[in-house]
C-alpha cells in the first residue's frame, strides 16, 4: 500500500512540477515584458473569451487526470484480494495496545496475547526514542500479506504506522481491517491517531518486521 | 529453505532470470514447430498430422508457466494496482510466501487463517467474526461436538474474533442469552 501512496505522490508531483514552472514563466514574464518602463501606455483589454475557455479546460483536465490514480488507490486500498498470511488483533485500551496473535491456536483460551508498554523516559537504553519506544513489539514476518483487525476495548483509539501507509481507527465493538504489506525487515514506529484521554500521546506503536524463518521462531519461542 | 539462505536481490535476479528464459523459449519452440510442418512436404504428411499434436502438446505444458505469470498480478491488485513496477516484487514476494509457507510445516506452527470472504469484502470485519463464531456452533450442532468438519470454523472464528469477544460470547451461550441465531 506504501508503494501505492508513493507512487500517486509521484504521479501528482509531475503536474506539480508542469504547473509551477508554467505559472513561474508567465508570471516572470509578464513582470518582464510589461515593465513600466518598457511599456508604459497599459494595454486595456478587459475580456478574450478563447483563453477563457482555455483556461478553464485545462485545469479541469489536469484535475481529471490526477482523479484517476488517486481513485483507483483509493478503492484498491479498502479491497482485501489476496488471502492473509496471518491474521493479527491490534486492541487499544487506555492507555496501552493489546496484540493478539491466535491463528495458531487450539482452544478459545490459549493464545498469543500481550500488551505493549510504552517505556517510560527513565527506563530508556542509549539509542532508544523517547515516547516511541515500546516493552513488547508486534513482530510480523516482512514480505507476506498480513491481515490487522484493529479494535478497542473503551474508548476510540486509532493504530497507526506511516511508514507502512496504515491508519485505522479502533473503534469498541466493531472490527477493522487493514492489510498490510512490510516490504523490507525493520522496525516502525507509530503513534495512537485519535485522541483517547490523557495518555494517548504515550501509546506508541512499534511494528518489527522479521524474515519469515525468525517470525516462526518467535512465535514458537512466546506460544505457551 | 535454500531461497531462505541468500539474499533478497539474488532471489530477484535468480527469479528473472527464469522467467527471461521462460518467455524467449516459447516462441522460438513453437516457431520451430511450425517451419517443420510448412517445410515438410505432401510425402509427410502424416508427420505433419503428428506434430499439430506435439505443438499442442508443448503449449499445454507451456501454459502452467504462462498461467502462473497471468495469476500473480490479479492476486496482488490490492497494494499495487497502479504501481507496476511493484507488482514484480509483491508477486514475488507471494511466490517467496507459498514456497516458505511449506518450510513452516516442518517447524511447530503453521500459518495459515481465516481466507478472505466475498460476504464481507469491507474495512468492517465485525460480521466476519460473529459469522464465523455462529457457523461454528451450529456446525457443532449439527454434526456433534468434536466434528473434524467444524475445526476450521474454530480456527477461522479465533483468528478473528478478539478474545475478550469469544468469552463474552461463550458466557452468554451458557446462560442461554446469546444474540444469535444458534
Amino acid at each position: 500500500m506504501m508503494q501505492g501512496i508513493m507512487d500517486l505522490h509521484h504521479d501528482i508531483f509531475f503536474f506539480l512540477i508542469l504547473i509551477l514552472v508554467f505559472v513561474l514563466w508567465i508570471l516572470v514574464g509578464a513582470l518582464w515584458h510589461f515593465h513600466y518602463k518598457k511599456n508604459p501606455i497599459p494595454q486595456r483589454i478587459v475580456h478574450g473569451t478563447t483563453i477563457e475557455i482555455l483556461w478553464t479546460i485545462f485545469p479541469s483536465l489536469i484535475l481529471m487526470f490526477i482523479a484517476i490514480p488517486s481513485f483507483a488507490l483509493l478503492y484498491a486500498m479498502d479491497e482485501v484480494v489476496v488471502d492473509p498470511a496471518i491474521t493479527m488483533k491490534a486492541i487499544g485500551h487506555q492507555w496501552y495496545w493489546t496484540y493478539e496473535y491466535s491463528d495458531y491456536n487450539s482452544s478459545d483460551e490459549e493464545s498469543l496475547t500481550f500488551d505493549s508498554y510504552m517505556i517510560p523516559e527513565d527506563d530508556l537504553e542509549l539509542g532508544q526514542l523517547r515516547l516511541l519506544e515500546v516493552d513488547n513489539r508486534l513482530v510480523v514476518p516482512a514480505n507476506s500479506h498480513l491481515r490487522l483487525l484493529v479494535t478497542s476495548a473503551d474508548v476510540l483509539h486509532s493504530w497507526a504506522v506511516p511508514s507502512l501507509g496504515v491508519k485505522c481507527d479502533a473503534v469498541p465493538g466493531r472490527l477493522n481491517q487493514i492489510s498490510i504489506l512490510v516490504q523490507r525487515e525493520g522496525v516502525y514506529y507509530g503513534q495512537c491517531s485519535e485522541i483517547c484521554g490523557t495518555n494517548h500521546a504515550f501509546m506508541p506503536i512499534v511494528v518489527e518486521a522479521l524474515s519469515l524463518k525468525d517470525y516462526c521462531d518467535w512465535v514458537d519461542s512466546h506460544q505457551f | 529453505m535454500a531461497a531462505e539462505a541468500s539474499t533478497l536481490s539474488e532471489q530477484y535476479l535468480l527469479k528473472g532470470k527464469e522467467e527471461k528464459t521462460d518467455v524467449v523459449s516459447k516462441p522460438v519452440e513453437v516457431k520451430a514447430e511450425e517451419k517443420l510442418v510448412t517445410a515438410v512436404s505432401e510425402e509427410a504428411m502424416e508427420k505433419a498430422e503428428e506434430t499439430p499434436q506435439l505443438v499442442a502438446e508443448e503449449k499445454t505444458e507451456d501454459t502452467p508457466a504462462a498461467e502462473e505469470s497471468t495469476e500473480a498480478p490479479t492476486t496482488d491488485e490490492s497494494s499495487s494496482e497502479d504501481a507496476p513496477a511493484a507488482a514484480e516484487e509483491t508477486n514475488e514476494g507471494a511466490e517467496e510466501n507459498s514456497g516458505e509457507e511449506a518450510a513452516e510445516e516442518k517447524q511447530g506452527i503453521k500459518l495459515e487463517t481465516a481466507p478472505a470472504d466475498y460476504r464481507f469484502p469491507t474495512t468492517n470485519q465485525t460480521r466476519h467474526c460473529f459469522t464465523r463464531y455462529i457457523e461454528y456452533h451450529r456446525c457443532v450442532a449439527a454434526k456433534g461436538e468434536g466434528a473434524s468438519e467444524c475445526d476450521k470454523f474454530a480456527k477461522y472464528y479465533r483468528s478473528l474474533c478478539p478474545s475478550e469477544w469469544v468469552e463474552r460470547w461463550n458466557e452468554q451461550r451458557a446462560n442461554g442469552t446469546f444474540p444469535g441465531p444458534l
